[in-house]
């Protein structure tokens, strides 16, 4: 009834070619495992869960900023969000949360065993994870696009009210707000790279958060060293990494290079260690 | 089909498979023996790719899965043991994607679900969520997945694991069924479902294989193979005596004796010899009655009693 073609024997020693049809069939592969995984975060109520809430401290950043910003001026609305505590909060717990369940649910399920045992690479798995848990991060961080709209139309309401003298209550800068989307695309790429990690060394979801999040903290707190103890001479390497002050820069609408190859090395760099794990991992059971 | 060569998995100390060497031809159902714990899921895990050994390879259709991986794979079906799924996936939206992760493109990917969820008899549950399907089901769905793309080897991992007597009789009619496309690789603890189906047995023992032959092969010749049990009612000791000075019978052994003079004995003989006739003549000779003669016919259980017991 199905016949099939019978197999190449001669080739099977033959190095890969990379033709075009191949990187295509490489490529709909990928997104064949990216758009379940996307769909793991959008079609359950988990990813909802998740939205809902950072959305409902994002509000609270919002009027926190609104607050600081009746009396202190001088930069943009981006900036004071991303300097609040509110922001810390969602920041730090944000990635455990995207991406506890990546590799940790699977192995808990068993069902690594037949991803992996199905004609794809585990840098393919491993990739189509790791951009759908991206993905949903960016989606997180979509609803802040409204602001600077929303900020015009609180100008405006002000205008009406006191009429056309009245100064514009709410300063914000396209440069600051497209510098805060650098930025939070950038640390994101790096730190769910790190969640990703975490997930695939142990089989909990509630491990793999607790290591994430532990992480992170230790990331975020190192970048904040030289506020305890001044300058010394190791410093510079602690102002490079802060991210308080990659945010402050990028939301003044400085793009600084160096926090750019620092994320985009570093991601790639957890990417492959991650990948190396999961192989590992395989060796070991 | 399969050619697995001086395969080889330690886990730290513990060797599991020690270099376990076999083919496989094409269209062949072959069934993996052995005790808890012999190496026969590690074995097969190793034969998907899944476990890398710690040393040999393997080759399927012609690939080897150490040096081309995903196409060794792409002619394999793989059904693993307790059958992991996506609960929160209904059943025709786990099967379109295992397709296409599986390379299925375009229209065949409904024709080929369709087609799975037909032969597994899947179809009054496929708009089923997952998490709500019996353990039979389950097993069903691990089985279309196997199928999907055609695959020239099908490794199942206790494929009637869990199922009760009427889903294991038909999920062993669909692997017979299966043979004619497919070659099949199966273990299972049940040596009466390798009898009916299989044409190859590998017996597995302590990560050793001891065994790789037909079912026939493997049962001729065995020690249980002459053995006779016979109930007689009469004089034990008289029959006991004439029974063991006759030639191939080696030792006569009083099983049981019930009340009435009834007596049940068991003949072991040389393998391959028939002493029913004798025997009858025997307790005849006598005046004494038998109400009931049987010569074993060696089954696989035999077998793999006589290769994997530890006394």
């Amino acid at each position: 009834m199905e016949t099939k073609d019978s197999p190449k024997t001669g080739s099977s020693n033959k190095k890969k070619c990379c033709s075009k049809a191949d990187i295509l069939n490489y490529l709909s592969t990928l997104w064949v495992i990216y758009t379940k995984e996307l769909r793991g975060f959008l079609c359950v109520p988990f990813g909802w869960v998740i939205l809902t809430c950072t959305m409902g401290i994002q509000g609270l950043m919002l009027q926190a900023v609104l607050e600081t910003m009746t009396k202190a001026t001088g930069n943009g609305v981006m900036y004071y969000m991303t300097d609040s505590l509110f922001f810390l909060l969602l920041f730090i717990f944000i990635f455990p949360l995207i991406t506890m369940r990546a590799f940790a649910e699977e192995e808990r399920l068993g069902t690594l065993e037949g991803l992996l045992t199905a004609p794809v690479t585990t840098t393919q798995i491993l990739l189509g994870k790791y951009l759908a848990s991206y993905t949903f991060y960016i989606i997180l961080w979509l609803p802040m696009l409204l602001y600077p709209w929303m900020s015009e139309l609180g100008n405006l309401y002000t205008q009406i009210r006191y009429g056309e003298q009245a100064e514009t209550t709410i300063t914000y800068m396209m440069s600051d707000w497209f510098g805060a989307y650098a930025i939070l695309g950038l640390t994101g790429a790096f730190f769910v790279a790190l969640g990703i990690l975490c997930s695939s060394v142990t089989r909990s979801q509630i491990i793999s958060a607790i290591f994430c999040t532990c992480l992170m903290i230790m990331y975020y707190f190192m970048g904040r060293v030289t506020e305890l103890w001044g300058e010394f001479p190791a410093a510079p390497i602690f102002h490079y990494i802060s991210c308080t002050e990659q945010f402050r820069s990028f939301t003044s609408g400085v793009i600084d290079t160096r926090p750019v190859v620092l994320y985009i090395t570093m991601t790639i760099c957890i990417l492959a260690l991650t990948k190396r794990l999961v192989d590992y991992r395989r060796w070991t059971r | 089909m399969v050619v697995a060569e001086h395969l080889h998995k330690t886990f730290g100390r513990f060797t599991a498979v020690k270099d376990a060497s076999f083919t496989i031809e094409k269209g062949e159902i072959v069934g993996f023996l052995g005790p808890n714990g012999a190496g026969k899921t590690t074995t097969m895990k190793m034969l998907t790719g899944y476990l890398p050994p710690t040393a040999g390879t393997a080759s399927i259709a012609g690939w080897d899965i150490l040096d081309n991986p995903v196409e060794s794979r792409r002619h394999l079906g793989y059904m693993p043991e307790n059958v992991p799924l996506y609960d929160d996936m209904r059943v025709t939206d786990y099967l379109i994607y295992r397709a296409r992760l599986k390379g299925l493109r375009g229209s065949d990917i409904r024709q080929r679900v369709g087609y799975v969820l037909d032969t597994c008899g899947l179809d009054p549950k496929r708009k089923n969520l997952i998490s709500t399907l019996s353990k039979g089901y389950r097993q069903r769905v691990g089985l279309a997945d196997a199928l999907l793309s055609k695959p020239d080897l099908l490794i199942l991992d206790e494929p009637t694991n869990g199922l009760d007597p009427n889903q294991i009789r038909q999920i062993r009619e669909l692997i017979r069924s299966l043979s004619e496309n497919h070659t099949v690789i199966l273990s299972t603890h049940i040596l009466s479902e390798v009898e009916m189906i299989c044409n190859k047995v590998i017996i597995i023992d302590q990560g050793e294989i001891k065994a790789a032959d037909t079912p026939e092969n493997l049962t001729r010749g065995l020690r249980a193979a002459g053995r006779v049990s016979i109930e007689f009612k009469g004089d034990l000791d008289t029959v006991v005596q004439e029974l063991e000075a006759f030639a191939p019978v080696k030792k006569v052994i009083v099983e049981e004796t019930q009340p009435g003079d009834w007596h049940r004995l068991l003949i072991r003989a040389e393998p391959g010899t028939d002493t029913r006739e004798k025997a009858a003549a025997i307790i005849a000779a006598h005046g004494y009655a038998t109400r009931h003669i049987y010569r074993h016919i060696p089954s696989l259980e035999d077998v793999f009693v006589e290769m994997t017991r530890r006394d």
